[in-house]
Parts: structure tokens; sequence; C-alpha cells
């Protein structure tokens, strides 16, 4: 009896899952400017800091292990809303990026697959990067690994978001 | 119990509006050449249209006895729970088109979401709720639920999938992608309901809303097939000023480079 309504449960919410993506996809915008500026707005430099194995290994040598796995913890946390926030911002790039690829004007198109490209691929890294962020709040004394795969795909995906920027609004917009 | 003319002129036009739909849809799909882009669900809508025609000949005009119906109806149920699995794979293969990167990555992790969901549709099947009767429907009822489960989860995971990583839908992909969802769904909770209440009034109830969800998932097919196509440039919002301040991003970029040469 109890599986059963379980089941029924599931699938309701599954039900209303489908409803509320059919109707978003009907009213959603993407807001070019918003996700410039929510780009701009990422702190690669704290992020950096945040996630630096050199910064962990001395505050591990410096700090009581009790304060340390306080701070590691902290500080994983403060990188994972980074992590979270780059990631919408790679989303919302996407968008741009497939929506460019459709451009008339083949140079935008190719900056446009680029960027989607480079979007996806940074989305992707956003998610391993908070898993394994996860993974130290987790199990603090884990000495963790830096993260240059994520950096590196924030400067990739900034070179790309640049050679689109070249680029007038209207001529993205309006092809 | 319903009054019984209602209720069969009601179960008898929702048996056949989505089918008389169906058959419009597959005409436009040929119409249009949509079968070379979708050709298992351009199979689906065909394959929905026969089994209709056999079953209804069976019943109505045939008039053959309930047992009889029970076995055709179960067999053609089958091949529709294999073809429905053509048509998300069909989707997804549409959905990750123009990402070599999520081609690769997003068809591992749905392989791994659908490795997971069969083995809970397994261990359903086992520990299936309802009537323990050995009779022969009874367990492809149980496969019918188990591979509701697993259909329901695929497409919500690639639904997710979607909104998570900004992938854009085609319009005939996502429409179908939410008929399907809407299908599945309500199959997989009357399924479960229908294991466990098997009085008769609940059983006619539990038909109707079954046969009325497919109505509802046709009408979306239709809706969203024959729909103007939006200009995927017009999506976004024109912004104010330039896209990006040139000299921001350059001086972001030399940072990055710096840090990266740390």
């Amino acid at each position: 009896m109890l599986v059963a309504w379980i089941l029924v449960g599931l699938a309701f919410l599954a039900l209303s899952i489908v409803v509320y993506v059919a109707i978003r996809s009907r009213t959603r915008q993407i807001d070019l400017e918003k996700a410039v500026q929510a780009f701009h707005s990422l702190d690669i430099d704290a992020f950096r800091n945040l996630v630096d194995s050199d910064e962990e290994a001395f505050l591990r040598d410096n700090l009581p292990p009790r304060k340390f796995r306080e701070i590691k913890r902290q500080r994983a946390w403060a990188a994972i809303v980074y992590a979270w926030e780059a990631g919408k911002a790679a989303t919302a790039l996407a968008y741009i990026g497939q929506a460019a690829q459709h451009s008339s004007d083949p140079e935008i198109a190719a900056s446009g697959i680029q960027l989607a490209e480079n979007a996806f691929r940074l989305r992707l890294h956003t998610i391993g990067a908070s898993l394994r962020l996860l993974t130290e709040i987790v199990l603090p004394d884990r000495r963790s690994r830096s993260h240059p795969p994520l950096v590196d795909q924030y400067e990739r995906t900034a070179e790309t978001l640049f050679r689109l920027g070249r680029f007038s609004p209207g001529s993205l917009l309006n092809n | 119990m319903l009054p019984v003319n209602w209720y069969k002129t009601l179960l008898l036009f929702l048996w056949i509006a989505p089918h008389v739909l169906l058959g419009v849809l597959a005409l436009v799909l040929w119409k249009r050449r949509l079968y070379k882009k979708f050709p298992c669900f351009f199979a689906y809508v065909l394959y929905e249209i026969s089994e209709f025609i056999l079953l209804f000949a069976l019943h109505s005009v045939l008039g053959i006895a309930s047992q009889q119906y029970a076995h055709a109806y179960s067999y053609t149920l089958l091949f529709s729970i294999a073809l429905r699995f053509g048509v998300i794979d069909e989707v997804s293969k549409d959905l990750f088109r123009e990402s070599q990167l999520l081609k690769v990555t997003a068809r591992r992790a749905l392989q791994g979401v659908a490795g997971l969901l069969l083995v809970m549709g397994v261990l359903l099947a086992v520990y299936a709720p309802g009537s323990s009767s050995a009779k022969w429907h009874a367990g492809i009822f149980v496969v019918d639920r188990g591979a509701a489960m697993v259909q329901c989860g695929l497409l919500l995971s690639l639904l997710f999938f979607s909104r998570f990583s900004g992938l854009s839908w085609r319009r005939l992909a996502f429409g179908i992608t939410l008929g399907l969802g809407i299908v599945v769904s309500v199959d997989l909770a009357f399924s479960a309901l229908r294991a466990e209440f098997t009085s008769v009034v609940g059983a006619e109830f539990l038909n109707l809303l079954t046969t009325g969800s497919f109505l509802v998932c046709v009408s979306i097919w239709i809706g969203y097939l024959l729909a103007p196509a939006v200009d995927p440039g017009s999506v976004a919002v024109v912004p104010h000023g330039e896209v990006i301040p040139h000299d921001e991003v350059e001086t972001w970029n030399r940072e990055l480079q710096h840090f990266l040469r740390q």
C-alpha cells in the first residue's frame, strides 16, 4: 500500500515538474545584460584563493586541527557559492551562444558555437568542482587538489565572450 | 457506479479522439518530412494508430471476449513501451545534437541514470504492490509500471539536464518530451493505484483519466507541431549599450592569465 502511494506521489511530482517546465519555457527570456554582469561579478581571484592547495597547506600547518576543519568547511562553502554562480552565468551564456549560432553572419554564428561549447564545458566543470567541494565539506581532513580546469575554462569562456562582444548587440540579436 | 451511457460515451470519445488527432499528426509529420528527423516518433504515432484500429475492431466490431481483448491489449502495450524508449532516445539525441562535448558526457550520464532506474524498476517489479496473482497480464502491468518509472525518470533527467546546462530544445522535441512526460507520469500513478484498488468504479474512473491524459499528450504534440516557430535569435532581451565592455574583459583575461601562470 505504502509503495503504491509513494509511486503516486512521485508520479504527480514528475507531472508537476513537466507542467512547470512547459509553463516556464513559454515565459523564459534570456537577459544578456544580466548574464554578462553575472559573469563580470565573479571574483576569480577570490575563488582561486579559496581553492588554492598551498593556501590550504598553510592553514593546515598553522591552525589547530579543529579550527582548520571549521575554516576549511567555510572556505569550501564560499567556493561552492562561486562555482554555483559561475554555473548560472555559464547557463545563460550557453543560451546566448546557441541563439548566436543561428545568426546569418557566419562570424557571429562561429563565435556563438564556440561560446556555447565553452559555456557547456564551464557548466560541467562547475558541477565537478561543486561535488569535489562538497566532499571537502564532508571530509575536511582529506587533502584537496587545486581546481585548474574550472579557472582555465572560465578564461576560455571570457575570451570567446570578448570575441562575441566585438559585434554590436543588434547584429547579434537581430540576425 | 457511473451512469453506463454517460461513462461509455465519454470513454469512447476519449478513446477515439486522440487517435484521430494522431492521424492528423502523422499527416503533418509526413508532409513536413519530419519523419526523417524523428523516425522513431513517427513509427510510434503510426503504431498507436494501428493498435487503436486493431483493438477497436476487436472490441466493437468483432465483439471478442474480455479475456481475449486483454490478451491483445497487453501484447500491443509491450511493443508500445519499447517504442517509447526509442522516442526518448531520439529526443535525447536531438537535444545534444549541437555539442560534441555534451553528446559524450550527457549521454554517458543518462546511461547511468537509465541503469539506476532499471534496477529500481526491477526491484519494484519484485516487491510489486497489489495482487499477487500469477496471471500473465498482471505481470505485463508490472512491466508497464516499471517501464513507466524508468521512462519518467529519463524524461525528467533530460529536462533537468537541459535546464542545468542551458541547452536549447528544438520546438517539436520539447513538445514530444512534454507530452510523453505527461503520459508516462499519469501511467505510473494510475498503474500503481490500479494494483491497489480493484473495484469496478475505481477501474472505470482510472480508465477515463488514463485515456484523457493521452488526449492531452496528443494535443500537446499537435500544438507544438503546428504553432509557429520562434526565431531563436529573438529570445534574448536586447541590452542597453555594448554587450561587453572590451577593456573590462581584457583586464579579466590579463588577470586570469596571471593567475594561471602563478
